[in-house]
């Protein structure tokens, strides 16, 4: 049985002030399934997302990885399955060159110099950006800094990818790399985005939530030949689908 | 931005630094140490047996190409710090202890010149090590040192903040600065107070989002880097002990004197 697959059930969420982010979502991910997460803002994507990585605690419901529930005492073995892109690739680059960036991960997963630089490389091959090894984070451009961050996690060689806005701040070009990586890539992907065509391009399955709530789940086409739902989400057809490319 | 600057803005090396001819952070510490260990270490009326200490930043600046006004600018914003240090000796201490030229000089003024060498010496000493050696080096350096890790984790997290801080202010004023008035815009008193308020909300949420980068990442208190230091006893050892042989003959050896009576007595 693979183990790479991700079930969510039940879950709840509500920030201190009071404000319900996510109110009973559930949905299953199988293994190699591309799925995007689509909502408008404060649908509860973003909440969504850290909830999965253990970084806020739900009030309710469970996150199972692969046959590991989510709780305080495993969020380390979810961590190590689950490679998290965060929207900002600013946020995910702290160390001091893009090498010691991405030999972070696999170095605080206890692995063997030789082993982690193997990993370093072919993570940095996997998304183009072998040449940036030895640059500083800081110096790279938006598309470079995207490119990294997604090698950042490739290196940890997690069976489950989950990304938040992974094209914002990506010209044309750098955002279509991003569409192939994504293509290419055989892990079980989540996607949240409000970019409408790269799910349609990227992601077989769509999610869209809705004040906090699962409010359809099926294949990304049905879902955004869908008007009135898309309309009642506050989302609107991918341009694809508009008839404008 | 400087050739050097990013090791002092930044949690980065720079690139154009070859950091391999350069000697190990932790020689650098210890000289540095020894430096400001001697400096501080003469009287407060001593002004000219200090002179030769200067011979240190001049040497350590010019072989790894720190320019002289870099320096001194940096070594400037500590200058309101050290003349306030000092600026009561002149009038707590009006003992004549000096005749020059019919003119008198009191203790407190000998000293006041003295503390603000003294200081100076030791600020621009602490300024090349920062120059010279990336910040996450010096970290490496000191946790070889046995610092102890949570003090060194620690560090580097301040250092990691400070640029966050300085990252989030440059925004807040640029998009002040376009919607103020003028081509000098500045920043009202009611309105700085809720900026640097904001601030530090922003700079503290920025902050969290690193943290939690780096928890997916398997941060478990220790940051790891791949690089280890390697000491050569010829190039660092050598180093650190030629510096510290030279501030115990500056120790001393009253060598201003020494060469004032040698060159007189020739």
């Amino acid at each position: 049985m693979s183990h790479h697959f991700l079930d969510v059930a039940g879950l709840c969420f509500a920030y201190p002030d009071g404000t319900e982010a996510l109110n009973g979502v559930s949905f299953r991910l199988e293994h190699g399934e591309s799925v995007g997460l689509v909502g408008a803002n404060g649908a509860g994507k973003s909440t969504m997302l850290l909830a999965l990585a253990g970084l806020v605690l739900p009030s309710g419901g469970t996150v199972n990885v692969g046959g590991t529930i989510l709780a305080r005492n495993t969020v380390g073995e979810i961590r190590k399955r689950m490679g998290f892109v965060f929207q900002d690739p600013e946020d995910q680059l702290f160390m001091p060159t893009v090498f010691d960036d991405v030999a972070f991960g696999p170095l605080n997963q206890g692995l063997s110099v030789p082993e982690v630089s193997s990993r370093v490389r072919e993570s940095l091959e996997g998304v183009g950006a072998a040449h940036l090894s030895e640059r500083p984070t800081y110096r790279l451009s938006g598309g470079e800094k995207r490119a990294v961050a997604i090698a950042t996690v490739l290196s940890m060689l997690p069976d489950i990818l989950v990304m938040d806005e992974p094209s914002s701040g990506l010209d044309p070009k750098g955002r279509r790399l991003l569409i192939q990586l994504l293509k290419k890539f055989t892990h079980t992907r989540l996607v949240a985005t409000h970019d409408l065509d790269l799910v349609m391009e990227a992601c077989s399955r769509t999610i869209v939530l809705h004040e906090g709530k699962v409010a359809a789940d099926g294949a990304s086409r049905e879902i955004f030949e869908n008007a009135a739902l898309l309309e009642r989400c506050h989302l609107e057809p991918p341009l694809c689908m508009q008839g404008k490319c | 931005m400087g050739r050097v600057e990013p090791s002092l803005f930044s949690s980065t090396s720079d690139p154009g630094i070859d950091q391999a001819n350069r000697p190990d952070p932790r020689a650098f510490w210890v000289v540095t140490f020894a430096f400001v260990l001697t400096v501080t270490s003469f009287g407060k009326y001593e002004i000219s047996r200090l002179t030769p200490l200067f011979f240190y930043p001049v040497t350590i600046g010019t072989l790894y190409g720190v320019s002289a006004r870099a320096l001194l600018r940096k070594a400037f914003f500590a200058l309101p710090f050290v003349l306030l240090v000092g600026l009561f000796n002149p009038l707590l201490d009006r003992q004549v202890l000096l005749e020059i030229g019919g003119y008198s000089l009191s203790g407190g003024w000998v000293s006041f010149f003295s503390i603000t060498m003294r200081s100076m010496l030791a600020v621009t000493s602490a300024i090349l090590l920062a120059m010279t050696t990336p910040f996450d080096r010096l970290c490496l350096g000191l946790e070889k040192m046995r610092v102890p890790r949570v003090l060194v984790t620690q560090l580097q997290f301040l250092h990691r903040y400070m640029f966050l801080l300085r990252g989030e202010a440059l925004r807040m004023v640029r998009a002040h600065d376009l919607r103020a008035q003028g081509n000098k815009p500045r920043i009202a008193l009611s309105t700085a107070g809720s900026m640097i308020g904001l601030l530090l909300l922003r700079a503290l949420d920025r902050a969290t989002r690193v943290h939690r980068a780096m928890l997916v990442r398997g941060f478990d208190g220790e940051v790891r880097v791949l690089h280890p230091l390697r000491f050569s006893w010829s190039r660092d050892g050598g180093f650190a002990l030629g510096w510290i042989l030279y501030f115990v003959l500056v120790r001393l050896v009253n060598l201003p004197e020494w060469l004032f009576g040698w060159v007189v007595g020739r």
